[in-house]
């Protein structure tokens, strides 16, 4: 039954030498190893029972879930594992496109999914002929947040997920014996770090209730009840996190932070509450996978985006096309050992070395960097975040930043409007804690942005910030309102 | 109710609404805090001259006349001093 995928292998190995070391733990219970091969290969009986071709998965949060990703890849089965808080025309749209045989729930798993492994040699025993997997199968197929559109469909090779687990499990130290906080939903490219580079080098992975992802007090709780060591989430959970915990959480010798910008007004408070950990944020995108880290301090009035991780290359080009050599801002290429061969039926993003400098595909992040003089890179926005507004360059993004800068903004979102006589204008809504108004919000982006650039319209507002299924701020949701 | 606070009470409900009247000092710039801009200011000067009854017409205007609270209540002193004037002659 068990195919030759890496990760399969991985696990069955952890389940014959630790048997009972613990894989997960959700909602007070551990799930060992050799639970987890049991789970992993009930479902990939019922996997294999599939009429042949890509199964699509509902990626509720549970074990069961998690020994069905296994399950398919135990197969040798291609999945797409979309957010199931998606609209429904989205939903089916995506498992359509992604040609999806089969769409299964882990209901579908029946009580052997719960059943204890009696004999977990017998698991490789009962492998007869595994399907071979080639390293260019794809395995997974994420699908990108769809903050600008309709998203879509990335897939990854089963060598690309195997050389990014190996990485992560070195660099953040994700063996036997080591607890890993999963905040994100199974959809978000952030589990193939938390859950499966985890689950593929021995450690347990702490599977954090979506019923609680906004209770900060119940996220702390979490991390310290569960002595959590690698944390990492996007910068709206340590904006819920931070504020409710009582206790430094001295577990924690990892802390990432990564999918979005981070406030550097919060490195104080995160160096408190996590006062044994090393700090790093990491960028990187669903196509490409992690690029950059950065170390953090608690002084840091700007977080660059730091070193890209080995066998990372990156490059910046000016809006004319022309590699930038030295200080400026330009668009991010970059190009990954972990990339995505390509989106599944759209046009991919990847270009070849400007200068032909090499053989490698550089991705088009979209995202606008500045190279400063000291050389350090620092994200400016996104390329698509470049308007011109009464003839003047702006750029959104920047606005948003400037506006977060102020003590009292939460949430900023900038967007972009038609007006009747400049053409376009720029409409902002924050989010504050009540201690701002518009007044004191505009008069704090005079004196840090050009004039073009300060908001026509600043709405504040005191609900948060209507956000997609993977985080974002909804910008489509936004305009509507 | 003095033209400054009219003036206050206007601004602040057309252009800031989450903006207690209080908190709009009169000497606050409006266009460097992008509270006026120009599509802003073209309703301003139409709503002055229903307001306070008075013909801008072949008044200039000079935009800044209208950058604070202060300076729009005298340039309303101004404009009915030259109505005034253009009735006395």
């Amino acid at each position: 039954m068990y195919s030759s995928n890496p990760l399969v292998l991985a696990v069955v190995e952890h389940a014959r030498s630790l048997p009972s070391e613990p894989a997960l733990s959700w909602r007070g219970k551990t799930v060992s190893f050799a639970e987890l091969a049991e789970m992993t290969r009930t479902a990939a009986s019922v996997v294999a029972g599939l009429p042949p071709g890509p199964v699509g998965i509902v990626g509720e949060k549970a074990p069961e879930t998690v020994a069905l990703v296994l399950g398919c890849l135990a197969a040798g089965r291609r999945f797409l594992i979309p957010a199931p808080t998606l609209p429904v025309p989205t939903l089916s749209s995506l498992y359509r496109r992604a040609g999806c045989v089969a769409i299964v729930s882990t209901s579908d798993m029946g009580d052997g999914a719960n059943g204890l492994a009696t004999d977990v040699v017998d698991v490789r025993a009962s492998a007869g002929e595994p399907p071979e997997v080639e390293a260019d199968d794809v395995s997974f197929m994420l699908t990108t947040s769809g903050s600008t559109g309709t998203p879509k469909i990335v897939p990854l090779t089963v060598a690309a997920v195997e050389r990014f687990a190996r990485w992560a499990g070195a660099e953040f130290d994700l063996g036997p014996g080591r607890r890993v906080l999963n905040y994100a939903p199974l959809n978000f490219d952030l589990c193939l770090l938390e859950v499966w580079a985890t689950l593929r080098c021995g450690g347990c992975v702490v599977l954090a209730d979506p019923e609680q992802a906004t209770n900060g007090a119940a996220l702390a709780e979490l991390v310290a009840g569960q002595r959590v060591h690698v944390v990492q989430a996007v910068p709206m959970f340590y904006e819920l996190l931070l504020p409710a915990v009582r206790a430094p959480l001295d577990s924690v010798d990892r802390v990432l932070v990564t999918g979005d910008v981070f406030r550097p007004a919060l490195l104080p408070r995160l160096r408190e509450v996590f006062p044994n950990a090393r700090l790093t944020n990491v960028y990187g995108c669903t196509e490409t996978n992690d690029s950059f880290t950065q170390d953090l301090r608690a002084d840091m009035d700007v977080i660059p985006m730091g070193a890209p991780i080995p066998g990372v290359r990156a490059l910046l080009v000016a809006e004319d096309g022309s590699v930038l050599h030295g200080s400026g801002v330009g668009e991010l290429l970059v190009s990954t050992p972990f990339q995505t061969p390509g989106y599944l039926d759209s046009p991919d993003r990847y270009v070849p070395h400007p200068e032909g400098a090499d053989e490698l595909r550089y991705f088009r992040s979209g995202d606008l960097v500045r190279r400063t003089d000291t050389g350090a890179l620092v994200l400016e926005g996104r390329t698509d975040s470049r308007v011109k507004i009464r003839g003047q360059q702006v750029n959104t993004q920047q606005v948003e930043q400037v506006l977060l800068d102020h003590p009292a903004v939460l949430e900023a979102a900038a967007l972009v409007a038609p007006d009747p006589v400049a053409g376009k204008r720029l409409h902002v809504v924050v989010r504050t804690d009540g201690t701002a108004n518009s007044l004191v919000l505009r008069r704090h982006c005079v004196d840090r942005l050009p004039r073009a650039a300060v908001p026509s319209t600043l709405r504040v507002a005191t609900d948060p910030l209507p956000r997609t299924a993977t985080g974002k701020v909804d910008r489509k949701h936004l305009t509507a309102t | 109710m003095d033209n400054t606070e009219i003036i206050t009470r206007y601004l602040v409900e057309e252009f800031l609404p989450d903006v207690d009247v209080t908190e709009l000092p009169p000497d606050y710039d409006l266009f460097a805090g992008g509270v006026v801009d120009s599509l802003a200011l073209l309703k301003i000067i139409d709503w002055l001259g229903e307001r306070f009854h008075l013909n801008l017409e072949d008044i200039e205007i000079a935009p800044d006349n209208f950058r604070t609270v202060h300076a729009i209540d005298s340039f309303i002193g101004a404009a009915g001093a030259h109505l005034v004037g253009k009735g006395m002659s």
